[in-house]
Order: structure tokens, then C-alpha cells, then sequence
């Protein structure tokens, strides 16, 4: 009788302890906190900072981006917990150009703020005419305003991470060479992206592409494309009426590929190629990549691109 | 002796009323000059503490004792706003720390501060129970206003409205109580505070409502074209922010414009708060940029001088009730004659009564200046709550 009360306070313990572990949680990035012990902690809010942190303060930061894989962090919202993290951390990298609202809706620490985009703000591009729509768990939410895929752009990626190492230095002087060998370095591959995007497109500028979001902007500028933006879901397929919009806009603008953030529902890409388009992925990189890193997907969006301009 | 004192005690408890108004007179002759010793010294200690610890403070142009103590105590009355964009300049300049303080309206009589969270680790303030601000609408406690108003973490704080007879006015806004703050004693202790953000949406600058894009009641909109909606006054807006409407929240003014009360600028170094107060120190600056320790110290003159003509006044006071004791004590002689051609003819001798009469007189001054003393002590205990209270 005893070992059978045992087995079940056991049973109904290990149960406790399982479904706390299922609870839900917010899949980030492995918890490296050991190993950063005595560091300088960083905190940012897209991959793209990250990875430029990381790419220039090398093992001399703890860089952290807390947002959830699941979650466009331009539209996250992030739980006290963590905005604590943020409060606490040394350094906070922005990306501005209103990305990441929330960042304008909690208390962080002004002085430790940097937004990394500050110095070109003359060259914001605006989104019009965007509706509200929803995707993911962040809910509901508009891209009318300021276009904030700022790091689209490589020459503007190479600014914001000038931003960053300036910022780093500033933090820890003492490792000025270090960031600034790191930052050379990086810039040498942000121009090496540049010269592909740009031996890509060279002389086919007029080819006209439709995008499923209006993310393209800075890299559509960058390179002179005729690139015109909707608003829709690789996941969700698109009601009649918006197949019918697009129909009438596509006669005017007759593209034969569609640049999507994500690989669309195979119904939606049969649909595609039903109205004459193909699809292709372009990853805007925003938050941490399934597989690679952002140069390395940025390069693989180049070489996923290029039947579109041939 | 023993008999000497027990005959005056007998004497002094059979004429009472007598007795309690010279002990009266001389406790408070002794007391007063104490006390208000005592008080001005502690408001001094008390003011110069928060000056010393404030290195300089930015404000409109106006009164400088104004924009100190409302800076320092957030109790006078709100001087001038100045723009945000004086924070950005400070902190370009590279030369100072600076925290922007709004400090308008009250929630339940006491001040709401609104701030950035470099101001807690500025005043070393510890969240003594609960967490920090971390939303738009969260608000802290001073130690103070949690006990007076009992509530703490998870309760809700409701800003006063600024004119009760402006219907047009701002909406009070429903505050969460997120933290108590350990007890600074200090000004700190009688305020709310919130971020500087949450304190412009109680002023009414930014604000959430519904999406008028998306609404369908078209008896809050005024006008609608393809990118432009405009609503009317019947739109509704909230009075509490919660998680499900903070993304509507918004302000209708650029960052930089955005209105404060004063910049506590905290300079790296010596030279580069000199440096900063060379920029102030033109007819073309918007705003005055003031040392608090020297205001303080103007301020703690104009109290000596009232002090002094205090002092002169407790002197006049102490002779004259000097001279009422003298009256007393020779009235009493006179009333006593009798009594003491009594004693004499029961065989006390001349130096007996003497003896009684001393005697009394010598109790009387101990009992006063004991009081006296106790009254001191009582005072000095109290006199930081006093004037802290005073100062908030």
C-alpha cells in the first residue's frame, strides 16, 4: 500500500516536472550564460545586429537576441522578464527607423541606448497605402510608415555596424584594435554582397518583380529595381478579391517572379504560376536563420535570385 | 534636607495652577530657541544633502528657487516647460548625464514623476518590493505614499485630474503599481513615479484608441479618404494601458519636442560641467542651467536672516519672562509673609526658609529645563520627518 502511494506521488511529481519543462517558452538562442560570466553584455533586436555584434566584438561581448525563432521580431513584443534583460544590459542595439516598437512602449536605460541607424535617418523610406494585417503570434500589425529592413541595403548595413563597433568601443576602449580589425573585416564581406547584389541586377534593373511584403524597400532602392510590394502570407492564401487586384496590377506591371519571405504553400505556388509567376525566397535575415548566417543566407538569396534577372 | 524638599513639594503640589504656568514659561523659554535651532539645522542638513548630490539642474528660464526645489522635492510650483531636445543636446555634448524630469500632475495628492531609469540608479533607489517600470503605464511608489495610501504591487494608482472643472482636460489615467521603493529617506519617499513616457500620455500628448482604419463605426470619424482618417471627439480613448491595447498607444509630437520640466545633468567631470554651463551661460540659451548647492545656499541665507531677527525675538522673550519670574517670586514673598512669621515663631530659622524658598525655585528650573530637554530630544528625532514633510 505504502510503495503504491510512493509510485503515485512519483508518478504525479515527474508529471509536475514534465509539463513545467512544456510550458510554454520562448525558443531563443542556447543559453550561453556560463560562458559570459565577467562579459559586457549586449542586447539587441534583430539578427542582423546580432550578427554584426557578434562579428565584431568577438568573445569580448555576450551578445543576446531574446526574441523567440518563431516571432518577427520587428513586431514582438517581449514578456517583464525580459525586458528586465534589456534594462540590465550594458549596451542596447537598436535598429531604429521605428523598428521594433515595443522598444518606444517599456523603460529602458536611455543612456545605454544606441540606435544604429541614427545616422542616415535623412534616408528612411516611407511605405504607403499598407493595411493591417496579421501573421504569426505577434498578431495584428501594420507596415504603413517608415520601411525599417534597413540592413537590406549593404552600404546601409555597413553603416549600422560601423554604429556598432562605435558603440562597442565605447564600451570597452581598451579592445579598440580588436573591433576595428573585426569591423574591416566585416565590411570587406558586406561589400563583397553589395558587388554580387549589384552584378546581379546590373542592366536588368527595369525587370519588373512583384514582392509578397513590403520588406524589400531599401534593397529595392539600393538597386534600382521596379519592384512593387502586396501583402501576403507564404502561408495563407490570398482571398479572390486580392487575386483579382493583383491580376489587374500585374498588366501594368507584368512580372514573372514574386520575391517571397518564405517558401509559399504549394497551393498558393500553383496559383502563382497559374497567373504566369514564379516564386522565389528572399530572406530578409531579421531574425536568426534556420541554417547559416547572415552573410552566408544573404549569398544564398543572391544565388536564389538570379533566374529572375536572366 | 529631606525636610526642605518635602516642604516645598507639599507647597508646589498645593499651588498647582502657579506651579504648571512658571514651568510652562520656562520650559518654552529654554524649548523654542532649541527646537527651531534644531529644525533649521535639519533643513539645512536636509536641503544641502540633496543639493550636493544633484551636481546641476536644467530648466526654463524663471524662478531659479522654483525650478531647484521642484527639481530636487518636486512640491513648488512647475516652472516653464523646456523640450526634450535639451536632453539630446546634453547628451551629445558628451559632457554630462542627463535625466529629464516631468513632473506635473498627481495621482491622490502626491507627485507623479516622470523619468528615465537612469534617475533611480542616479538617487541609488532600490525597488524594495515588486519590480521596476518596465511598460507604458506601470508606476513606482515612494516608500511613503505606498503606507499612506496602503497599496502596493498589483494595485492600480489614478493620476488626479489636472482642473476637475475642464471636462474637455485630460483623462485620468489608471496606473499599475509594478514596485515599492525601499525608503530613501528623502523626497523620493512622497512621490509616484512612472516613465517619463507614461507621464506625457497622462498630459494627453500621446494616447491609445481603436483603429480608426479598420473601424466600422463610422460615428467617431469625420472624414476618410484613402490615406487619411480623422476622427471627431467621440472617439474614445483609454484610460489604462494593458497588454491588449499598448500597441495603440502613439504621441502626436516629434521625440525631441516632447515637453519636460527640468534635466538633471550629471557631468563626467569638473571641467566638463564648467564646459556645460558655458553653453548655458549666454542670452542665447532657451534655457538657465543652475548649480542647486549655490540656489540652496542663497535660499539657507534668506532662513538665517529670518533666524536672526527669531533669535532676537527668543531674547526678548527670555528677559521678559525672566523678569515675569522675578514678579512671581516676589509676589509670592509678599503673599507668604505671613506663613513665614508663622515659621519663625515655630523656630525656624531665617536661613530654613530661605532654604524653602531656593528650593523651590531650583525645582522649578530643573522640571522646566528637563522638559526642555525631553521636548529637544523628541524634536530631534522628529525634525527629519517634519521636514522632509515640509519639503514634500
Amino acid at each position: 500500500m505504502r510503495k503504491q502511494r510512493l509510485t503515485i506521488v512519483a508518478a504525479v511529481l515527474l508529471g509536475c516536472v514534465l509539463w513545467l519543462s512544456c510550458g510554454k517558452q520562448e525558443k531563443s538562442q542556447p543559453d550561453s550564460q556560463a560562458s559570459d560570466e565577467g562579459k559586457k553584455t549586449v542586447y539587441v533586436v534583430n539578427y542582423p545586429l546580432q550578427y554584426f555584434a557578434e562579428r565584431i566584438g568577438g568573445d569580448e561581448v555576450a551578445v543576446h537576441f531574446p526574441a523567440p525563432s518563431d516571432e518577427d521580431p520587428a513586431f514582438w513584443m517581449p514578456a517583464p522578464e525580459t525586458i528586465a534583460q534589456y534594462q540590465e544590459a550594458d549596451l542596447v542595439l537598436l535598429n531604429g527607423a521605428t523598428y521594433a516598437k515595443w522598444t518606444e512602449k517599456v523603460s529602458l536605460t536611455e543612456s545605454r541606448i544606441v540606435n544604429t541607424s541614427a545616422a542616415f535617418s535623412d534616408r528612411y523610406l516611407q511605405i504607403a497605402k499598407a493595411v493591417t494585417h496579421s501573421h504569426g503570434p505577434g498578431g495584428e500589425h501594420s507596415h504603413a510608415g517608415t520601411d525599417f529592413n534597413t540592413w537590406l541595403d549593404p552600404q546601409l548595413a555597413i553603416l549600422q555596424a560601423q554604429t556598432v563597433k562605435d558603440a562597442l568601443v565605447d564600451l570597452l576602449p581598451e579592445h579598440e584594435a580588436l573591433f576595428n580589425t573585426n569591423m574591416t573585416q566585416l565590411e570587406i564581406d558586406l561589400l563583397a554582397l553589395d558587388s554580387a547584389f549589384q552584378a546581379l541586377v546590373t542592366g536588368r534593373e527595369e525587370t519588373p518583380l512583384v514582392a509578397s511584403h513590403p520588406v524589400y524597400g531599401y534593397f529595392a532602392h539600393k538597386y534600382g529595381l521596379n519592384l512593387q510590394a502586396r501583402l501576403w502570407e507564404p502561408e495563407k492564401m490570398p482571398s479572390d478579391e486580392e487575386w483579382q487586384d493583383f491580376d489587374h496590377s500585374i498588366e501594368h506591371h507584368p512580372a514573372k517572379w514574386m520575391i517571397w519571405e518564405g517558401t509559399p504553400d504549394s497551393a498558393i505556388a500553383v496559383k502563382l504560376k497559374e497567373h504566369g509567376l514564379d516564386g522565389v525566397v528572399f530572406l530578409p535575415c531579421g531574425n536568426i536563420p534556420e541554417e547559416g548566417d547572415y552573410i552566408q543566407v544573404m549569398q544564398q538569396n543572391v544565388g536564389r535570385l538570379k533566374p529572375a534577372f536572366e | 534636607m529631606y525636610r526642605t524638599l518635602l516642604l516645598t513639594w507639599r507647597y508646589m503640589t498645593f499651588h498647582k495652577i502657579k506651579t504648571a504656568i512658571l514651568v510652562t514659561c520656562i520650559t518654552l523659554t529654554v524649548y523654542l530657541p532649541v527646537a527651531v535651532h534644531l529644525l533649521v539645522d535639519d533643513f539645512q542638513v536636509q536641503l544641502m544633502t540633496r543639493a550636493e548630490t544633484t551636481p546641476l539642474v536644467i530648466g526654463a528660464k524663471g524662478s531659479r528657487f522654483d525650478l531647484v526645489l521642484q527639481s530636487l522635492y518636486f512640491d513648488a510650483q512647475p516652472p516653464e516647460s523646456i523640450k526634450m531636445n535639451e536632453v539630446s543636446k546634453i547628451r551629445n555634448s558628451g559632457f554630462a548625464l542627463p535625466i529629464p524630469l516631468h513632473v506635473r500632475f498627481r495621482a491622490r495628492g502626491f507627485p507623479v514623476v516622470g523619468t528615465t531609469l537612469e534617475y533611480f540608479d542616479f538617487r541609488n533607489l532600490q525597488v524594495g518590493q515588486g519590480r521596476p517600470l518596465a511598460i507604458l503605464g506601470d508606476c513606482i511608489l515612494g516608500a511613503d505614499v505606498a503606507q499612506k495610501l496602503g497599496i502596493g504591487p498589483g494595485d492600480y494608482l489614478m493620476s488626479d485630474p489636472e482642473n476637475v472643472f475642464d471636462i474637455g482636460g485630460n483623462y485620468p489615467l489608471k496606473m499599475c503599481v509594478t514596485g515599492v521603493l525601499a525608503r530613501s529617506h528623502s523626497a523620493d519617499d512622497y512621490a509616484v513615479f512612472v516613465d517619463i513616457k507614461t507621464a506625457w500620455i497622462i498630459e494627453g500628448i500621446g494616447h491609445g484608441h481603436q483603429n480608426l482604419t479598420d473601424s466600422t463605426d463610422e460615428s467617431v470619424v469625420l472624414k476618410r479618404s484613402d490615406d487619411q482618417v480623422v476622427a471627431n471627439a467621440a472617439l474614445p480613448q483609454y484610460t489604462e494601458i494593458t497588454k491588449d491595447n499598448l500597441a495603440s498607444f502613439h504621441f502626436h509630437a516629434e521625440p525631441d519636442d516632447l515637453p519636460i520640466t527640468a534635466v538633471i545633468a550629471v557631468p563626467h567631470d569638473e571641467k566638463s560641467g564648467v564646459l556645460l554651463e558655458g553653453r548655458y551661460d549666454t542670452d542665447k540659451a532657451n534655457a538657465q542651467l543652475l548649480r542647486p548647492v549655490k540656489v540652496v545656499e542663497e535660499m539657507m541665507g534668506m532662513v538665517f536672516k529670518v533666524k536672526r531677527i527669531f533669535d532676537a525675538n527668543v531674547v526678548l522673550v527670555a528677559v521678559s519672562t525672566a523678569l515675569f519670574m522675578v514678579l512671581v517670586i516676589l509676589l509670592s514673598l509678599r503673599l507668604r509673609r505671613r506663613e513665614a512669621v508663622t515659621m519663625f515663631h515655630l523656630g525656624c530659622s531665617r536661613m530654613t526658609i530661605f532654604r524653602l524658598q531656593a528650593a523651590e525655585l531650583i525645582i522649578v528650573l530643573l522640571v522646566s529645563c528637563m522638559l526642555a530637554g525631553l521636548s529637544a530630544l523628541a524634536t530631534l528625532y522628529y525634525a527629519p520627518y517634519f521636514v522632509r514633510g515640509l519639503l514634500s
